[in-house]
């Protein structure tokens, strides 16, 4: 009787073995899109080489383990370029899913690029892979199909900088606060952040000035005297990387000196914009401290260093810049990794169920990686820092919070 | 067999007909939707340009006002999606009362008028400081209301009843009154053609069709920003693929958009980094050498187009 029942196991697995291995893809198809033009370019291309890097790595590891098959599974990278046209890109995102059955759809970078694929993921019961999408509309409790990688939800971000402001800002003097930022979905988001938390502090900080601009604003001359007629203590200009180039560059030809200036983008795309303002222009200046300058303590994938590394030798034609956005997308691959390593198929709930399992236990070069029940990234944080002279350069002090503090802030800045 | 019948059977018919099985036989079904959106906005330049002579430079104002019109029903009102809908062409054909004075202007003067005045309905959308009303520039999101499937369903129908118009204003008293006005006010007003209302009517039409437009556009894609359905690239395509069939045409605007939107994709999937070169190659193309567009092709051999 135990011999037969044996037989007959054994039967069995020798039936259900080949067919496990049958089902095992060929390749995983992982489809997403990139903008080499337009508006978007500039954050997109980034996010794509350092997602397009971890991908290289480990095709030349033989692919990456997935759980499901037990074994190492190649890659396959479809991508097409948007061009930064939300109506192409709607339709890419549908051409990945419904032409060539991508088995992991990734969004392209940003909020405006990824909130097109939002509803067409959800529409097609596929799990929105959103790299560095933070609008916090992509997120609700009845959308189960996005998890956000790689940055902080647009809330996020600002509030070291405001803690800053109304904590440490009072003992330096500064009581008058002048706030310009862009009219989008991202740097709107941060400017109801900081005006929401300076009027909720009782530090006695006010604002002075507090106006949104159309993002296309490229001079910035007659908004700068209206700031100056203000007379604030410190000033926040919020806006994409092209807003800080034209505020930063007409900020130096007029010769306006502010005493404490924070811009967003100095710090995640600090070589574009030491390339576009000079290392003077960005002296002094407070900025987000990214991924990219804190040396995270990464239990995962490759750490700082050695990601630099192997990005100046995979990318050394300087065309694509090393920055915030390049660990992003590196980020994404080793969220994907990680989770591939641990779902039981490749079903797309399943998928979400190994990401959401992550979270709150993994720590990557870009911190720590923790989601909130719609898929919203709130594990990592955005140090407040500021640039000072070193030789003919500028380097990153981050100044706040006082725990992970590099230095002291200078103020007023040089 | 009356004409209007003709077409209805002919064109209008195989056209739902095939929009309807479409998704059946083909998986992207936004690039079946989009084909049902650019179809509707040609039919209704077609409506306002091809029949009236006023090319309104801002036709995506009255399909953004449509598409918000249908968001805040849907966000403050609570409303179902086809009540909202209704709002949504309510909201766009208050727009049209409110831009009728632009019909004084005429040529390049209305057509920037109107640019300008959709331009303006942007930025009051996007205003921060409408942010408790539209969002202002965060997006909005309705999740709550997202029906693909019907959402198609309600397009296709508002292309048929668009579709249906353009057949009988082509082939009705009131078109060709319209035609008339088109071709020589004064003398269409000395035959007795009440040209103020002529106008007044296919203006509102034309932007009746828009809004209803944008209110499925956004009850179809649920997440959007204010750009996205107040970019200028919807007027542009719009009327491109109504200038390339050839308007005043029930078959032009929907060769048009069968003909350049397909391959509109077919670059944009294959070689979008040519995309501009090509596409601008063919309106050159167009205007040099096909100023009537497709249409007037046929005619030149004595093949009357409906």
């Amino acid at each position: 009787m135990i011999r037969q029942t044996l037989l007959a196991a054994l039967s069995s697995l020798a039936l259900v073995a080949p067919a496990a291995a049958a089902d095992a893809p060929a390749e995983i198809k992982l489809g997403t899109l990139y903008a080499s033009a337009g508006r978007y370019a500039s954050i997109s291309m980034p996010v794509h080489d350092g997602l397009k890097l971890w991908l290289a790595q480990k095709n030349a590891e033989g692919g990456v383990f997935v759980k499901a098959f037990n074994k190492k599974i190649p890659l396959k990278l479809v991508a097409y370029d948007d061009q930064s046209n939300t109506g192409t890109a709607a339709t890419l995102y549908n051409q990945l899913i419904t032409q060539d059955k991508v088995d992991i759809l990734v969004a392209d970078s940003g909020s405006v690029l990824t909130s097109v694929a939002v509803p067409i993921a959800r529409e097609n019961k596929m799990l929105l892979i959103d790299q560095t999408g933070t609008g916090a509309a992509f997120f609700s409790p009845d959308n189960p199909y996005i998890a956000l990688m790689a940055d902080p939800v647009s809330t996020i971000w600002p509030k070291p900088l405001a803690d800053f402001l109304t904590e440490d800002g009072p003992k330096l003097g500064i009581k008058k606060v002048a706030m310009i930022y862009s009219t989008n979905d991202f740097t709107g988001t941060q400017a109801n952040t900081v005006r929401k938390l300076i009027k909720n502090s009782t530090s006695g900080v006010e604002l002075v000035y507090d106006q949104g601009v159309p993002t296309e604003t490229s001079n910035y001359t007659v908004l700068l005297n209206n700031i100056r007629a203000a007379n604030p203590d410190a000033v926040v200009h919020l806006g994409y990387a092209p807003n800080d180039i034209a505020f930063l560059r007409n900020l130096a030809d007029s010769g306006v000196r502010f005493k404490f200036l924070f811009c967003i983008y100095p710090g995640l795309e600090t070589e574009l914009l030491e390339k576009n303002v000079g290392a003077a222009g960005l002296n002094g200046v407070f900025t987000y401290v990214p991924s990219s300058e804190i040396a995270y303590r990464s239990e995962f994938g490759m750490n700082l260093e050695q990601f630099k590394a192997a990005w100046s030798k995979a990318y050394g034609d300087g065309k694509v810049e090393f920055g915030f956005n390049s660990v992003a997308g590196y980020t994404t691959g080793l969220v994907l990794e990680k989770a591939l390593a641990q779902t039981e198929s490749l079903d797309q709930l399943a998928l979400r169920r190994a990401i959401f399992a992550l979270s709150g236990r993994l720590k990557t070069i870009d911190g720590n990686f923790e989601l909130d029940p719609q898929g919203a990234q709130i594990g990592e944080i955005t140090p407040l820092g500021q640039f000072v002279a070193e030789g003919s350069g500028v380097r990153l002090v981050t100044v706040w919070p006082h725990d992970v503090a590099t230095g002291k802030p200078i103020y007023p800045a040089p | 067999m009356p004409r209007l019948l003709r077409h209805t059977l002919l064109i209008l018919l195989p056209l739902v007909a095939a929009l309807a099985l479409a998704p059946a036989l083909y998986g992207n079904h936004l690039l079946l939707f989009n084909v049902i959106v650019f179809l509707t906005l040609a039919q209704g330049i077609n409506i306002i340009y091809g029949f009236t002579g006023y090319l309104p430079f801002g036709y995506v104002g009255f399909f953004g006002a449509g598409a918000y019109g249908f968001a805040l029903a849907v966000m403050h009102l609570h409303a179902l999606p086809l009540v909202a809908l209704a709002a949504g062409g309510l909201a766009a054909l208050l727009l049209g009362v409110l831009l009728t004075p632009l019909l004084r202007l005429s040529g390049a003067y209305f057509s920037i008028a109107n640019l300008a005045a959709a331009l303006a309905v942007l930025q009051i959308v996007s205003n921060p400081a409408l942010e408790s009303v539209t969002k202002g520039p965060y997006g909005i999101s309705l999740s709550g209301v997202f029906d693909p499937a019907l959402a198609y369903g309600v397009a296709l129908a508002i292309l048929a009843a668009t579709t249906f118009l353009v057949i009988w204003l082509r082939h009705s008293r009131f078109g060709m009154a319209l035609q008339a006005i088109r071709e020589d006010a004064i003398s269409a007003a000395m035959a007795g053609i009440d040209v103020v209302r002529g106008r007044v009517v296919a203006w509102l039409l034309a932007a009746l069709v828009a809004g209803l437009t944008g209110s499925v556009y956004a009850w179809y894609i649920s997440v959007f920003y204010p750009e996205t359905v107040f970019g200028g690239e919807i007027t542009i395509f719009a009327i491109v693929f109504a200038l390339f069939g050839g308007t005043a045409t029930i078959l032009g605007p929907i060769l048009g958009v069968v003909i350049l939107y397909g391959i509109y994709n077919a670059i944009g999937i294959s070689a979008p980094q040519y995309f501009q070169l090509i596409y601008g190659l063919l309106i050159m193309g167009l205007v040099l050498f096909l100023p009537n567009g497709l249409a007037s092709l046929l005619r030149r051999r004595g093949i009357d187009v409906p």
